[in-house]
């Protein structure tokens, strides 16, 4: 008896020879390893595209230049840093900013949840569609967006811009809540709701101890998304800001519109590193896996 | 009493009536198999059982209870899922637990319960696992003991050995049946698995598009089927299709088939004149090698003469299938012991058959 390796070597030689044996100009096999080289070459390509911007970015936040001079720096400092610190124009920004995002993603997952759970309880028909009609924000320009509340809320005397900007922001993050809610509710299976029924639960009880539970990091996932897009978000804030209210991204573009100013890199690197933080610390309570991804509920 | 009565239950989707003047009942104690094929409502009479279809006619008892109109979490029906249904987030003692904290255990008593419920499935000390952590057969045991936790008035198991693998399937089973026993519970078993049907009901009901076509223990349904459906779903079998022959024996009914061949059989006459359908199953059947024997021929023997196709060794069983006259092709079962001389493909033989055995529809 001949050994699995054994075996396995004598089966390598005879192909081998076989190839040898037929000598073609491309054989099957290196066709093969091309096509693998040409593939890792365009992941490759592709990961220094993504990633160019960001190290650019990096970069130019260390430049001691004291104007954006060409790429890469000359000299390397940590000035701007010291700048943005004592940037008061950058901090109310941020502090908006955060304040708005941190509203905007409690709204957002509540409703968002609500919403979706309301979605999967409906029939097929209408469940396609109110979906469609939720998550349509996804595909709106958020150009129109903003313009329509801007009309909408010329129509009142005296809006707080606070107020404006959190309407604005929950229309475009409630899609990313619904629909990550939505595949979280998706992944429980109708046995579980029925297995809790029969066991004596009612329904009240069937969603809070059954639901709910398995629907979390669904919903984790999703506020997750809308805190992202609502820090990020620069269209809609543009029409619902004003002087002295404004968001951070906005900050930002003002900006470097009007002073060749390395502030901005250097506040890019520290939301960077901000978003690092965030992403581990979720990592380590939820597990980040987890939450974007939507196994989480099954058993087999 | 009984625990569960059905009259005349009639449940309708649409234009499609699932379920059609179904009426059963079963005493304390019972194991009943509700067996069909699937789409037969099989499933929508277990459903209306628990609770999760309302019937559109007839009434629904349950220990003398009218329960048409209770909602599942009213009645206290255990229920035993396909997939288990564990819930994944809870550990298999919370798991366990589950019924009783809505069913009226007190607290207190709720942690000895788990422990017993868990020995008796033959899973202690597993307590704190999660169902991720279990392997299918013990999936199976805590959606089991979780059901049974409750002390339902009767137990549902619906499919319940499908998603094992054969070896497993067959230790459950066993199991499952003495525990079944062992709490006394009542219980019917929705199946499309004539084995697990007929293995773990002291009856068994078949149901065809909607209405229960044969009720009877085990061996009845598999020995005496009602009708060809019957006889078709459960069991193999060999079809000829004939019609009444001439000659006449005291005692026999002689048909001739399709392709000329005369059988006989010992039930009496069908009513009907024209074609019948003659069912003989495989394993009563025994074959002769032609060139040693010239078979007996009384009349209670049925002898044609054939030719070995096609010999598949199963282990305990041999399959043989042997091309009769006609091109007709026949399915013998033979036990694989050496006493039996083996078969080759191209060999003659004499298929032999008694007429007691003959089934005729």
């Amino acid at each position: 008896m001949l050994s699995t390796k054994e075996r396995l070597n004598a089966d390598v030689t005879v192909r081998t020879k076989a190839l040898v044996g037929a000598k073609p100009i491309l054989s099957k096999r290196r066709v093969d390893i091309l096509l693998a080289i040409a593939v890792t070459a365009i992941i490759a390509v592709t990961a220094l595209f993504l990633l160019f911007p960001v190290v650019v970015t990096v970069l130019m936040a260390f430049d001691a230049r004291d104007y954006i001079g060409p790429f890469p720096p000359t000299e390397l400092s940590t000035r701007w840093f010291g700048k943005l610190l004592e940037d008061a124009y950058i901090w109310a920004g941020f502090r908006t900013s955060l304040l708005l995002a941190i509203a905007t993603t409690a709204a957002a997952a509540a409703m968002g949840a609500l919403a979706a759970l309301a979605i999967s309880w409906m029939s097929p028909r209408w469940r396609d569609f109110v979906t469609t009609m939720f998550l349509s924000p996804l595909v709106l320009p958020g150009v129109i967006i903003g313009f329509g509340l801007l009309m909408f809320f010329a129509a009142f005397n005296q809006v707080p811009v606070f107020l404006k900007l959190f309407a604005g922001h929950l229309i475009i993050t409630l899609p990313f809540t619904i629909r990550m809610t939505l595949v979280g509710l998706a992944g429980i299976s109708q046995t579980l709701r029925e297995a809790a029924l029969s066991l004596g639960a009612n329904e009240r009880q069937v969603f809070f101890t059954v639901t709910l539970p398995l629907a979390k990091n669904g919903i984790a996932a999703g506020a997750i998304f809308a805190f992202a897009a609502s820090m990020d978000d620069l269209t809609i804030s543009l029409f619902m800001s004003d002087f002295q209210t404004y968001t951070l991204p906005l900050a930002l573009t003002t900006l470097i519109k009007s002073s060749f100013d390395l502030t901005i890199a250097a506040a890019a690197v520290a939301l960077m590193g901000l978003t690092i933080v965030l992403l581990i610390v979720l990592d380590s309570v939820l597990g980040l896996e987890r939450a974007m991804g939507h196994g989480t509920n099954r058993i087999r | 009493m009984n625990v569960l009565e059905l009259k005349d239950v009639t449940k309708k989707y649409g234009g499609f009536t699932a379920v059609e003047n179904v009426s059963l009942e079963l005493e304390p104690g019972k194991v009943l198999s509700l067996l069909g094929p699937s789409g037969c409502g099989k499933t929508t009479t277990l459903r209306i059982i628990a609770g999760f279809a309302a019937p559109d006619g007839g009434t629904v008892q349950i220990a003398g209870e009218d329960v048409g109109q209770l909602k599942p979490y009213e009645r206290n029906v255990g229920l035993l899922f396909q997939d288990y249904a564990l819930f994944p987030h809870m550990t298999v003692a919370q798991n366990v637990a589950y019924g009783m904290r809505y069913r009226g255990t007190p607290a207190a008593a709720i942690p000895s319960r788990v422990k017993q419920m868990l020995s008796l499935v033959q899973l202690a000390g597993m307590e704190a696992r999660y169902p991720s952590q279990l392997s299918g057969g013990q999936q199976q045991r805590v959606a089991l003991a979780r059901a049974l936790a409750t002390d339902p008035k009767i137990v549902l198991l619906d499919e319940p050995l499908s998603a094992l693998d054969a070896k497993l399937r067959l230790e459950l089973r066993i199991e499952l049946k003495e525990i079944l026993r062992s709490v006394g519970a009542t219980t019917i078993v929705v199946t499309h698995d004539q084995e697990e049907a007929l293995s773990l009901g002291d009856e068994v009901v078949i149901m065809h598009a909607g209405k229960i076509v044969q009720r009877g223990a085990p061996t009845q349904i598999y020995q005496s089927p009602a009708s060809k459906l019957v006889a078709e779903f459960v069991g193999r079998s060999n079809w000829f299709q004939a019609t009444r022959g001439s000659s006449s024996i005291a005692g026999f009914t002689s048909y001739v088939t399709s392709d000329g061949v005369e059988i006989r059989a010992k039930s009496p006459p069908s009513d009907r004149d024209g074609r019948v359908n003659l069912c003989v199953r495989p394993e009563h059947i025994e074959l002769m090698d032609s060139a040693v024997t010239e078979a007996p021929r009384d009349a209670d023997h049925n002898s044609i003469a054939g030719v070995v196709l096609d010999v598949a060794s199963l282990g305990p069983d041999v399959h043989v299938v042997v091309e009769l006259p006609g091109k007709a092709r026949f399915l013998a079962i033979r036990k694989n012991v050496r006493k039996i001389p083996g078969l080759a493909p191209g060999q003659c033989v004499r298929v032999l058959f008694s007429a007691s055995d003959v089934l005729v529809f």
